[in-house]
């Protein structure tokens, strides 16, 4: 299924889950992001991240502990 | 001295000092030159010139004695709640003395303008606001780039030789590429920051500056820093270069004159060019998107979005709502990513001094429809443009965006990024680039800089 198929379906579902109200231009403004948005997180979702620990609390201003 | 506006900032800040220059007068100058041209770009969204000459006459002597500067609308000055470019920016704000106005106002500098910018920071283009877009002075008709869009329209037309920006997702860079200037990001948590209503919550958003060239940052971002960035020797410098998109799914001018700049910059620092690789880059750049645009939902509740105010824009109201449809578990693998992309980075960092890329793949795209030509085909630019941006600010380095060429018109931007600390060492670089092909760039003017103006 394309996101702009899925866009039909998941963003009135999730907005209505959400109890949030949008007009139709801002409709088509979500379908175009969900477009763009949505295959990579799909990609993202299908990364294989199980044996990474994320930093707990980062310090950015530096390089990362060896 | 006819035009003393046209002088760099450091020029102007050292006549002032030598007594060579008034500052009062010069002052009056801009708020002149601003009203001249100002209408044309929209690169200021406010002026007050009752608190600038507050300002001017309690100026201590610092390293901006009297120089005026302009501010982007994303921190409270005394007088001045920041509107982030929205009639809604779903954050209480308030007047109030922030970071960045602090730094200033203790370096003698005299705030002469809020500069525009993007609805919410949400785009790289500038083409959205509350207050209208502002104009790129390269080519009225074309986008200034975002989110910094007025401190770089600003800077550019020569209202004022320095802006205070700010960049979340590249949001220095790409309006520094588009408007002919050089952009700073510093790494994470060097430059003042308090104040911004994000300043607790992001873990992206750096202040910095935009000037015409390296030297210039350094004096605007040793004040934003709160510490002498000091200029030291690039020589010898190990240049790493990337083969995928971001530096081949590029338009051919822009790859052509970022590939020249580099060859220049290895020649003039006598160094050498390294094939790095960076495979966690795609997945690193929707990272940046996710952890960006979910840490600003601190403030989102249904019931908040559904009484937005209406003046904000169709595309902010529905990117808002958009984001609470973020799945959290991507926000979690996005984390994870940082990780993996900081730790890569990390290794690379030992092996090359900068990375270099283009800032942004194509030039200043049209305000009315902000799409690029690629060799892939056509994209929306901020599809394009967070590519190159989004890695600096998922990891914390440093990243700097120096122009370097001109297609259409328009202006080129190398991107060139450090390791974490080592942002002393990118202006370093930036000035070694911009001697080895004379100044070319950072001394070109817009035509909307060309016109004198009369006090």
């Amino acid at each position: 299924m394309e996101a702009s198929d899925s866009a039909d379906e998941f963003i009135p579902a999730a907005l209505a889950a959400f109890g949030v109200e949008a007009d139709e231009i801002e409709l088509a403004v979500m379908g175009a992001a969900h477009e763009l948005l949505w295959p990579p997180i799909l990609e993202l979702l299908s990364f294989d991240t199980g044996g990474v620990a994320p930093e707990p609390a980062p310090d950015l201003s530096q390089a990362p502990p060896r | 001295m006819s035009e003393p506006l046209d002088l760099s900032l450091r020029g102007q800040a050292a006549a002032i000092a030598a007594g060579e220059l008034d500052p009062a007068e010069l002052l009056e100058t801009a708020l002149a030159r601003i009203e001249a041209r100002n209408p044309a770009i929209n690169a200021v969204v406010e002026t007050f010139p009752e608190r600038s000459r507050e300002m001017l006459a309690a100026a201590p002597a610092g390293p901006l004695h009297g120089v005026p500067v302009v501010i982007k609308d994303e921190w409270p000055l005394p007088w001045r709640a920041q509107r982030f470019g929205a009639a809604d920016m779903l954050a209480k704000t308030a007047p109030g003395e922030s970071g960045p106005y602090r730094a200033l106002r203790d370096a003698g500098a005299v705030i002469v303008g809020v500069g525009n910018m993007h609805e919410l920071g949400a785009s790289s283009t500038g083409n959205v606001s509350v207050y209208g877009p502002a104009r790129n002075p390269w080519n009225l008709e074309r986008c200034p780039g975002g989110s910094s869009s007025g401190p770089a329209a600003a800077v550019a037309a020569r209202l004022v030789a320095g802006a205070v920006g700010a960049d979340g997702v590249g949001s220095i860079r790409y309006p520094a590429t588009y408007c002919g200037l050089t952009g700073l990001k510093p790494t994470f948590g060097r430059s003042a920051m308090d104040g911004h209503h994000m300043a607790d919550l992001s873990t992206t958003i750096v202040s910095g500056p935009l000037c015409a060239d390296a030297g210039d940052c350094r004096l605007l971002g040793s004040v934003l820093y709160g510490t002498d960035l000091r200029a030291g020797d690039a020589a010898g410098l190990r240049i790493g270069v990337i083969e995928n998109e971001v530096s081949e799914d590029v338009a051919l001018p822009v790859r052509e004159a970022c590939e020249k700049a580099i060859e220049d910059l290895r020649a003039a620092t006598d160094g050498e060019v390294r094939k790095i690789e960076l495979p966690e880059l795609e997945a690193a750049t929707l990272a940046t998107v996710l952890i960006a645009n979910s840490e600003s939902l601190g403030g989102v509740t249904p019931t908040r979005l559904n009484n937005l105010d209406p003046e904000l824009s169709p595309l902010g109201r529905g990117l808002l709502k958009y984001r609470l449809m973020l799945p959290a578990v991507a926000a979690v693998k996005a984390h994870q990513l940082r990780t993996m992309a900081r730790r890569r980075l990390a290794e690379v960092f030992e092996e090359v001094d900068v990375i270099a890329w283009p800032t942004v793949p194509a030039v200043a795209p049209p305000l009315e429809a902000p799409l690029v030509e690629l060799p892939s085909g056509t994209l929306t630019a901020d599809a394009a443009n967070v590519r190159g941006g989004a890695l600096a600010n998922l990891t914390g380095i440093p990243a700097i965006s120096v122009p370097v060429g001109s297609s259409e018109g328009l202006p080129v931007g190398l991107q060139l990024q450090a390791a974490w600390g080592r942002d002393e060492l990118l202006l370093d670089a930036a000035e070694a680039l911009e001697g080895a092909n004379g100044r070319r760039w950072v001394e070109a003017a817009p035509p909307a800089a060309a016109e004198p103006t009369e006090v």
